[in-house]
């Protein structure tokens, strides 16, 4: 499979605007049959990586005495296993083949052993604005959201605090199960000190969406080589029928600047069950930040992800989603904007066993720094029972700086002999014709080129299902790219 | 007016800068100024306007930032404060009824989506916002019905004042009824071939333009 990597030469004279497919391509019925190779994720090395290993024990070391409850125990054990096993990846594994880890790795990784103290706590409720669940370090504190507030049978908690058997035993049954996690799939689920469960029961519809905070706190400077490590871990059940919105947003403190947050969301969505889901990542522009989403979903259910990331040196987003059952709708939304010396990547994965799925993505990113870069790796599997699938993807790139770099591989893999997909790359400066629009009514070339790059990105932020959510983001995109323009004058 | 391809588009677009072409030689003054030093948004701070024959489409930017930007880069030039939005949004609410359209059309995303009809009308509401001195309008009325049309000759008739001009190409005469123009002139491969009063509209619509390319 081909990789596309795009360096934009020059900012003023080309516009290389270049198309794996037409974009706007009218989706049409294939009967087109691609032979396709299995791509294992990352090649399992039988020997033991000693510095996995090492941080195993340094994770391990980490987690709190206290007995911990059974699926917890029973996730710590199999990630226990399955880290020794693999190994720290390199850029010779394919889904690592652009993006450099080695950041981490050449850090002096420190699992935060405890929460912050009572002090730091206070100044980080002090600083949510709307009712939230906040993890700082990857601990999961006492929210000022108050659970009267939910409907009847809702969950929303640590699994320690958990009393029901019956959705214990559901978690149990689901939690972990999952055999496309990589090195850092296993890294939280050995290093999670809790899990929060969203359990959604059957038919429940949930009016206001489930607020979660995630709060970098302990954080050491730029210069240093040291780096705390936290892995916060959620798991969400919607049974059948049921409607959820998930809001996750990820922050540094205030003069936190290199650490590293290691995430991992686990959703089942029930039969005819929604999810909407709602991904916004601000860490420090110093730190690393790794992020799993896991979703598995039965039939006639609905997950729908729109996500924004701006922050990070290392920003990962691993996506995969199972279709458990048909016509389900799958809706995944991206933008990714660099401003600084960063990379941001997104690896998703949609695999589709069953008729009539609907799926559709759309990624979009900004490069405005030198060495910056975003990577894509999409792929959509349509697998031989997944007849009559409707599968759309679109990346579309915006590259403002020389040298600035994107590296973009959609993939679609097709089984199935009567299916509808398309997909489509671009990678461009901005629109000549646009920007004359702008000069034509009096205004000036810098402006327009920040209103134009604004709204790039406002197509996905747009999306958003919250209008505080989207202020808050449209906020902090057009403070990263104002601090661009005075950075660069 | 003019054949297809006789150079009237062309003509207005290099006046206003079209980055598509170059000027090769020969002076355009405007108000005792030269256009070509300029840049195109310098020229339509000057007070030259054109509606575009069709414009693009610019997804994510809503209409009313689009227009707010535009005003206050004019106010900043004419060194009057710039307005705030709710201050802009009072200033344009008027205007909307000028042109006959909702207040939602000020919130959708400039262009996007918008019918023929509706993206002629927003450059007329664009030249009713900015006001010019001379406005030039490449065939406003193609692709409108007739009320759409009515709407906006009613507009153009309302801008219209002693001190600026419009500058209005076309095909149909439907439209100089409806704004009376003073002189009509006809180009042909790039040159201004014939000038005369409205009546030339007349003698184009019996005879074509082989009867004025002949005379």
């Amino acid at each position: 499979m081909a990789a596309l990597t795009f360096i934009h030469q020059n900012l003023l004279h080309s516009t290389p605007k270049l198309t794996t497919s037409k974009p706007n391509l009218k989706p049409k019925r294939t009967k087109t049959k691609l032979s396709i190779q299995t791509i294992r994720e990352s090649p399992q090395a039988s020997f033991t990586d000693q510095f996995v290993l090492q941080l195993a024990d340094s994770l391990e070391d980490s987690l709190p005495s206290s007995s911990s409850s059974l699926p917890l125990q029973k996730l710590r054990d199999n990630s226990s296993e399955a880290l020794l096993s693999t190994q720290w990846p390199s850029r010779k594994d394919e889904s690592f083949r652009f993006t450099d880890t080695s950041f981490i790795k050449n850090s002096d990784i420190n699992p935060i052993s405890h929460p912050p103290n009572s002090l730091d706590l206070l100044e980080v409720s002090r600083d949510t604005q709307f009712e939230s669940f906040n993890f700082v370090d990857g601990f999961l504190v006492d929210s000022s959201f108050s659970s009267s507030k939910l409907p009847d049978g809702v969950y929303v908690g640590s699994l320690s605090k958990l009393s029901s058997e019956g959705i214990l035993k559901r978690v149990c049954e689901l939690l972990g199960d999952f055999e496309w996690g990589d090195l850092f799939w296993s890294v939280n689920g050995l290093g999670a000190p809790d899990l929060m469960v969203v359990y959604v029961p059957e038919g429940c519809r949930v009016e206001n969406p489930i607020y979660l905070k995630y709060i970098a706190v302990e954080g050491a400077d730029k210069g240093s080589k040291k780096m705390p490590l936290s892995n916060p871990r959620v798991f969400v059940l919607v049974e059948k029928g049921g409607e959820v919105g998930i809001v996750e947003e990820f922050v540094g403190k205030a003069g936190s600047e290199c650490y590293w947050t290691n995430s991992v969301l686990e959703v089942v969505v029930g039969e005819g069950g929604k999810v909407s889901h709602s991904y916004v990542q601000k860490q420090s522009l110093s730190a690393a930040h790794i992020k799993w989403t896991s979703v598995r979903q039965e039939k006639t259910s609905t997950y729908e992800l729109v996500e924004v990331s701006t922050g990070g040196k290392l920003s990962r987003h691993n996506v995969h989603v199972q279709q458990l059952g048909s016509d389900t709708v799958t809706e995944l939304t991206t933008f990714h904007l660099s401003v600084g010396d960063q990379t941001q990547d997104l690896h998703s994965r949609i695999v589709l066993d069953h008729p009539r799925g609907y799926s559709q993505q759309l990624h979009k990113c900004i490069v405005a720094h030198s060495s910056g870069q975003a990577v894509f790796d999409g792929n959509v599997k349509v697998n031989r029972y997944a007849q009559q699938t409707d599968a759309g993807q679109l990346t579309r790139s915006l590259l403002l700086e020389p040298r600035a770099t994107v590296n973009v591989k959609p993939n679609l893999q097709i089984i199935a002999d009567d299916v509808k997909c398309s997909h489509g790359a671009a990678i461009s400066d901005l629109e000549d014709s646009q920007l004359f629009y702008f000069q034509a009514r009096g205004i000036d070339l810098e402006t327009a080129r920040e209103a134009l790059v604004f709204s790039f990105g406002a197509e996905v932020i747009d999306k958003l299902p919250y209008s505080f959510v989207q202020k808050q983001v449209k906020d902090h995109v057009k403070a990263l790219l104002k601090s661009r323009r005075k950075g660069s004058s | 007016m003019g054949k297809n391809g006789s150079g009237k588009s062309t003509f207005s677009k290099v006046l206003v800068g079209h980055p598509d072409y170059e000027v090769t030689g020969g002076d355009v003054v405007f108000k005792g100024e030269n256009l070509l030093d300029m840049e195109p948004e310098e020229r339509s701070l000057a007070g030259l306007f054109m509606s575009f024959q069709s414009p693009v489409e610019i997804p994510g930017v809503n209409n009313i930032d689009f227009l707010h930007m535009a005003y206050n880069a004019r106010r900043k030039k004419l060194g009057e404060p710039e307005l705030g939005p709710l201050e802009f949004y009072a200033y344009i609410y008027p205007k909307l009824d000028l042109v006959n359209m909702k207040t939602d059309f000020l919130n959708r995303n400039v262009n996007e989506g918008f019918s023929g009809g509706e993206r002629k009308r927003n450059e007329i509401l664009q030249l009713a916002v900015l006001g010019a001195d001379l406005a030039i309008l490449d065939e406003i009325d193609s692709g409108l019905d007739v009320d759409a049309l009515q709407d906006v000759a009613k507009a153009v008739n309302g801008l219209l004042t002693p001190t600026n001009s419009v500058l209005m190409i076309t095909h149909y005469r439907r439209l100089l009824e409806v704004i009376k123009p003073t002189f009509i002139h006809i180009m042909e491969n790039g040159r201004i071939i014939k000038t005369g009063d409205s009546s030339l509209a007349e003698v184009l619509e019996e005879k074509g333009y082989t009867a004025i390319s002949a005379a």
